[in-house]
Parts: C-alpha cells; structure tokens; sequence
C-alpha cells in the first residue's frame, strides 16, 4: 500500500517495460491480482468445546479452511496438523492470506474427527468423506482484522440432519488470530537521480521516469513502483519513493531499474537499465557511489550489454517500519461511510424503464442500487455502529424548493439511517417522495460532508470518513465542488465518485487527481492530498475487475496520508 | 499588550514542510533555497536554505509568528540564493481562515498547500506546509471547541440544521460550549 504514484499525468501513463506501452490501469490491476497491495496476514487457529465423537479418547480434530467465492463455491486453501485427544485444541499450522481492503473475503472453516486408522496417512491425503464432521464456522476477514485484539471467537455449528435447512446446533468455538507479517511493515526510502541521460528527443530534452521491477525466476519481471515524469532533464531528482520488503521479496531480491523517456503515445523510449537489489543500491548510498547503466543491445545472433556514460545515484536511502493500516484499524481506527445519491431529471423518470432509477419489480438491482450495495458490502465492517449519513441532492422534496442536500429518510433533524439496507429502503422511499430536478451540484454535499469529518479531531481523531457520491451527469458547479474537496483534503475525509449511465464523464476525471494535476482552488489553495477517486460505473461492469476493487484499491492509501501526518511529521526546530 | 494587559495578536506555528516543481528562469532549481513567512513587516521567519532537494526542497522547519489580529493572511516566499544574490521564485498567501476552520478544534494541526505564483503571476510550483494557532498554556479552558453543530440537511439546501436529536447522534463532537474562552 505504500506504492508511490505520479502527480501527473504522464507520469500515471508512464508504465510499460522495454518500451511497450501499458496502461496504468492494467498495471495497477495486475500488482492487485497478485496481492501486491494487500497486508499479508497469518492466521492461527485454535478452538473450545468440541464434541468428543471418539467412545474411549477424546476427538482428534483438524481443522479445514475455504475460500467463499462469489458465486458461494468453496476453495480449499488450508489443512492444520491432527491433535490427538484434544477438545480444545491449539494449532500450530499458520494459514497466510493477502488482505485486500477493497475484497469481501469470505472465511470458512470445518473441523473435522480424525479416526486412529487415518493418523499416519499425510493431512493432505485425507479423503472428507471419511473422517466425522465436528462443525463449521465462516466469518469475513475484515471481521477478524477489525477487532482490537485481531482475534474472532466464532461458533461452530453442526446441522443434526443435513437435509434440513434449520437444526443448526452449537458444538463449541473457534478462534481465529489474525497477525500481520513484518514484511508488510518495513518500509524502504529512496531519494534516485540519474546523471547525463542522452537525448532521445529531436528538438528538447529528455523527459524521464524510473519504472522498479521485481525480477522473477519465471516470465517478465512485475512493475512494483515507478516515478513521476520529469521534463526535460537530463540530471533527473526524483521524489523519494517508498518500497516495501513485501512488494520486493527481500532485500536481496534482484531489480530491474529502466530509465524510460516519457511519450504521450504510451510507447516510451528506454534510455537505460540496471539490475540491482536493495543492499546494492543501499551500498551505492553509502558509499556515494553511482551505476552506469546499461543498454541491451543486439548484434547479429550476440545479445550484448551496452555500457553507457549515464549513470543512477541512490541520493536518500532508508529503513523504517511504520504503522499500517491494520495497525491503525487495531487501534481503534474506524471508516464511516457517508453516500449521497443524484436525483437530477437527467437520470429519466423512474417509473419508466430506461431510467437510471427505476425500481425493477423483478429485484433486479438498478446501477445506483448496485454501487451502494458493492461499496457498502464492503465499508461496513469498518463502522462499529453502523449507522450511515444518507443524501440526495437535485430534486424538488414535496412542498419544497430544490434542494442539493436533503436527507434521503425524509428527515428534516437528522440524515442517519440503520445499516446498508437502510439506505437502500430509503433511497426507494426517495424515489416516491421527491421530484427530479437539477442542477448537479456536488458542493452542498462534500461541504456538508466535510462539517462532519471536521469534528473528528476533536474526539480523539480515530474516525475517518468516506463519502460515496453517484451521480448520472457531468457536475455543474465545477470551481465550487474543486473548491471543497481542496478545503476538504485537510480533513480526514475520502471522496468515491461514481458515474452511472452513458453521459461523457471526462471533465469529472479533473476531479481525480490519479488523473492529472493537484486539483487547485480559485483561491489558489492546492489539495494537500488525493481524496477523490472517480469511475464510470460502464468501465467495470462487464470487465473483471469488480466496481468495488477498482473504486476502494486507493482508500487505505488515502487514509495512511492523513493519519501519518497527524502522527509521524516531527519537525526540525 | 493593549492597555488591559490583552495580547493584541495571536501566535500561529507554521511549519514550512516542502515545495514541489521550482523553476528559475525556465530551468529546475538545483539548490540553496529558503522560505520566509511574513505575518506583518516586522513580524517574518526564514527556514534554513535546502542544499540537496533542488527542484523539491524540503526544509521540515518550524517558524513562530506573531499575528496581529487584524493581519487576514501569513505571506510565504520561495528565495533562492544564486551568485547574483537572492531571488524570489515564487509566493504564496496562507490565509488566516484556513488555519482557523469553522469546526476543527482551536489548535488543530492543518495541512495546507499553495500555488506558487512567480514576479510576473505565472504558476511556479506549490509549496506545502503546516499550520496551528499556538494555545496560551494559562487560557481558562484550552481544550474547548468551537461550537459544534448539527449535520442533518434540512429538505432545502442551508447551512445544516442546529442541533441533532437525541440518540441520532454518531458523537462526532463531544460536549457543549458553555462559555468562551478567556485569554489572560
């Protein structure tokens, strides 16, 4: 979670290695699919009160861990060890899994009587059918890391007769301890500059990023960080860039560093290469030293290395374990979710069926329902209370003017609603109770958002806030919702914009900063952090990566900037 | 000090953290750059000169200024020392009320970053620095708050409606003010 990112443009296109063109978005997606990202996290399991299905010794359980996909199938991703004679036992086999925030991860674990006939035969040789079912428990990741002490007491239950739907019976507990893996704590800080870059330019000079690569036994090395663009430099200083031991292996893990020149057509020029680990390149600092870089190049059937004259210095190189956001979450941290809802005319008269709000009598989830419900899924486990500010804005409530913030319960005192249904029950009501209207304005709501994210500092700071907002349209008051999220990016407060339906949603990528520059107000006030994140709901729907992911891969890192801040920044007086 | 013996200004505590994207004459600043807050003509501070970051300097330097009450905005100068004496890269204004936000607490620590502007109001960089009001240590009640509000929206769009019912409240904010605070 500690990848570093452009604050350009060019500089999130500037991915691909050896001059292919890549888009950010694939790169990112896949660093995501391989749990680049994530935490990973051990989990130990022990249990309390299992039934004894043994006549003369106690039971001598193993315990069986899944994955619950989508769909509800089962994917074996664990056996422990068998315990003899044991009702409450303690295992020693560890499960490791990747923490990704932005993934419902559903947990299911069966615990199982292993008979004597079965004890020399390996875990992993035994057949389910064959052993006695003692109970199962699921509970979902985000349960367990959520908890102060990282531990779940779940119970297991057993169904007395499997063809009945209920009968469910207690027949003891399971705990599940959940520990993040050092590796996903300690954090490396690099300060790289390169010296006389050659020209690739015809009429100016170079502008050039660094693309770091973890280099693999098998297949093409994974981009794990890359630099900002730099224009026209030849002497390039880049921003620090932050590299964990989890993202690179270790610490003696070969890197490829390619120095690429930067063009807007996504097919970089590369300038040069080197291939070093991390106690190289800390060597290279120490020792003030600089590494020349080298050009593969192909004469005939030789494939050679071209020496050049330009070199890469590590100017800044250092180690620290910071707190993650586990460790935050452990200490008390929470997300509270906040969503608003468009109600301009644009989306079409809900009672028809092109509408963006129609209410399908079949159940079929609309777009707006569908993005609550995905980021909702996800957000709640977060919020200890769940109870969640809801709003609308555009629409004309009854016997009313038009308002662009009213609360979506119809109340005119508070705006909360009970749980994810309850926004969902009160979005429907809305649709009753309101006439669309317009314009699409976005700042009464972040402004009214920010009011409430203001007051966490003075409660102890430990509740951040997210702010869904949907939305049909391209915004009408531009500078005025620039000019909130700039104020809103010292306050601990993330901004989720999700653009339903056909409209040209380009002017709304300004809003992201992933996209472009720092947004900056007309007071001349910059954002002081990236809080927003814009998608078209179109982009994923058909795609494999869900909504969700691609809307929530960002927000621990958005969270980290603002709590590190508050804690780490200690100034030199 | 007026002539009841109260201090006519407040102390604001800016730390100058860092400045991104400098360019002198069209090039990249390679080195030797300071920043000076100024608060009033004759209430300003210096950071120490950057030798290392060049075209993204970072000084992390605490600077106390005294604000008198009627000063809106602190003015904040990019100098870069060259060998035809100083120069001003660019400037900045913080104003007061961003450090002074209606709802955070009096001296909650913000973050705040600035378009640069150079001599002749081109864009030249962003400058990125931290800010609190420095709390008297003998004020009567130094954890107070500003007065905090409710955050429902009435039906029509205004500033959010006071107060919250009872048991629809999320504790965002602890307390009621019940006096002002007094500043010996």
């Amino acid at each position: 979670m500690g990848n570093c990112c452009s604050d350009v443009a060019g500089g999130r296109a500037a991915v691909g290695g050896s001059g292919a063109a890549a888009g950010n978005d694939a790169v990112d997606h896949f660093l995501k699919s391989r749990g680049m990202y994530g935490s990973q996290m051990e989990l130990s399991f022990s249990a309390t009160n299992l039934r004894d299905r043994d006549v003369l010794s106690k039971s001598d359980p193993i315990l069986i861990g899944y994955t619950k996909g989508k769909d509800g199938t089962l994917a074996e991703v664990f056996r422990t060890e068998v315990i003899l004679n044991s009702l409450n036992p303690t295992w020693i086999t560890k499960h490791v899994i990747t923490f990704q925030f932005e993934a419902v991860q559903t947990l299911v674990f069966h615990a199982y009587d292993v008979d004597t006939q079965f004890h020399n035969i390996d875990v992993k040789m035994l057949k389910l059918e064959e052993l006695q079912f003692l109970g199962e428990a699921s509970c979902v990741l985000s349960e367990v890391v959520t908890r102060p002490s990282r531990s779940l007491n779940l119970d297991l239950l057993f169904r007395e007769d499997p063809t009945m739907s209920g009968n469910l019976r207690h027949c003891g507990q399971l705990i599940v301890h959940a520990e993040e893996c050092i590796s996903s704590k300690t954090t490396m800080e690099m300060v790289l500059r390169c010296s006389d870059l050659e020209h690739k330019d015809l009429f100016s000079k170079s502008d050039p990023f660094l693309l770091i690569s973890k280099i693999v036994e098998v297949g093409l090395p994974i981009p794990v960080c890359k630099t900002e663009v730099l224009k026209n430099d030849h002497n390039p200083v880049w921003k620090p860039i932050y590299l964990s031991i989890q993202h690179v292996g270790s610490k003696e893990n070969p890197l490829m560093i390619e120095c690429f020149n930067f063009n807007s057509s996504g097919k970089h020029d590369l300038i040069g290469k080197v291939k070093k680990s991390l106690v190289e390149l800390e060597k290279l600092h120490s020792n003030g030293e600089g590494e020349n870089l080298f050009l593969p190049t192909t004469v005939g059937h030789n494939h050679q290395n071209k020496l050049l004259k330009s070199q890469l210095f590590v100017d800044k190189f250092s180690q620290s374990s910071q707190r993650t956001f586990l460790d935050y979450l452990a200490g008390g941290c929470e997300l509270n979710f906040m969503v608003a809802v468009d109600f301009t005319a644009s989306n079409g008269n809900p009672r028809l069926p092109d509408s963006l709000h129609y209410l399908d009598p079949s159940g079929r989830l609309n777009a707006y329902q569908r993005a609550i419900l995905e980021v909702g899924e996800v957000l709640k486990f977060y919020d200890s209370d769940k109870r969640f500010p809801a709003w609308g804005f555009g629409a004309r409530p009854i016997d009313g003017p038009v308002s662009h913030c009213f609360n979506l319960n119809g109340s005119n005192n508070h705006c909360e609603v009970d749980g994810i249904q309850g926004i969902m029950t009160a979005y429907t009501s809305a649709l009753y109770n309101v006439s669309l209207a317009g314009p699409t304005l976005f700042g009464p709501v972040i402004s009214n958002a920010a009011l409430i994210a203001s007051q966490s500092p003075a409660n102890g700071g430990k509740k951040y806030f997210v702010l869904l907002i949907i939305t049909d349209g391209v915004v009408t008051d531009l500078q005025e919702t620039k000019d909130a999220i700039v104020k809103a990016s010292d306050l601990p407060l993330s901004i989720l914009i999700v653009g339903v339906g056909g409209a040209d949603f380009k002017e709304m990528e300004i809003l992201d900063a992933d996209k472009g520059e720092r947004l900056e107000s007309s007071s001349g006030r910059v954002a002081s952090r990236d809080i927003v994140q814009f998608l078209p709901f179109r982009d994923v729907q058909s795609g494999e990566i869900a909504v969700v992911q691609a809307l929530l891969a960002e927000l621990p890192t958005q969270f980290l900037s603002y709590m590190r801040s508050r804690d780490d920044i200690q100034p030199n007086i | 000090m007026d002539k009841q013996g109260h201090k006519a200004s407040r102390t604001i505590e800016v730390t100058v953290l860092s400045a991104e994207n400098l360019r002198l004459d069209r090039k990249s600043v390679k080195k030797n750059t300071y920043v000076t807050a100024r608060a009033s003509p004759l209430n300003s501070g210096s950071t120490k000169a950057d030798f290392e970051g060049g075209s993204n300097p970072s000084w992390n330097e605490k600077l106390t200024l005294e604000m008198p009450f009627q000063t809106s905005f602190i003015s904040l100068e990019v100098i870069c020392k060259t060998n035809s004496g100083d120069r001003v890269i660019g400037t900045a204004s913080l104003p007061i009320s961003d450090i002074l936000e209606d709802y955070t607490p009096e001296n909650h620590l913000h973050f705040l970053s600035y378009r640069l502007r150079d001599s002749k109001g081109g864009r030249n960089g962003v400058i990125n620095v931290s800010a609190r009001v420095k709390m008297p240590v003998d004020s009567v009640c130094p954890s107070v708050t500003k007065n905090p509000i409710g955050y429902g929206c009435s039906s029509s769009w205004q500033q959010p409606a006071l107060g919250v019912p009872v048991g629809h409240q999320k504790n965002y904010y602890s307390g009621v003010v019940t006096g002002v605070p007094v500043w010996s």
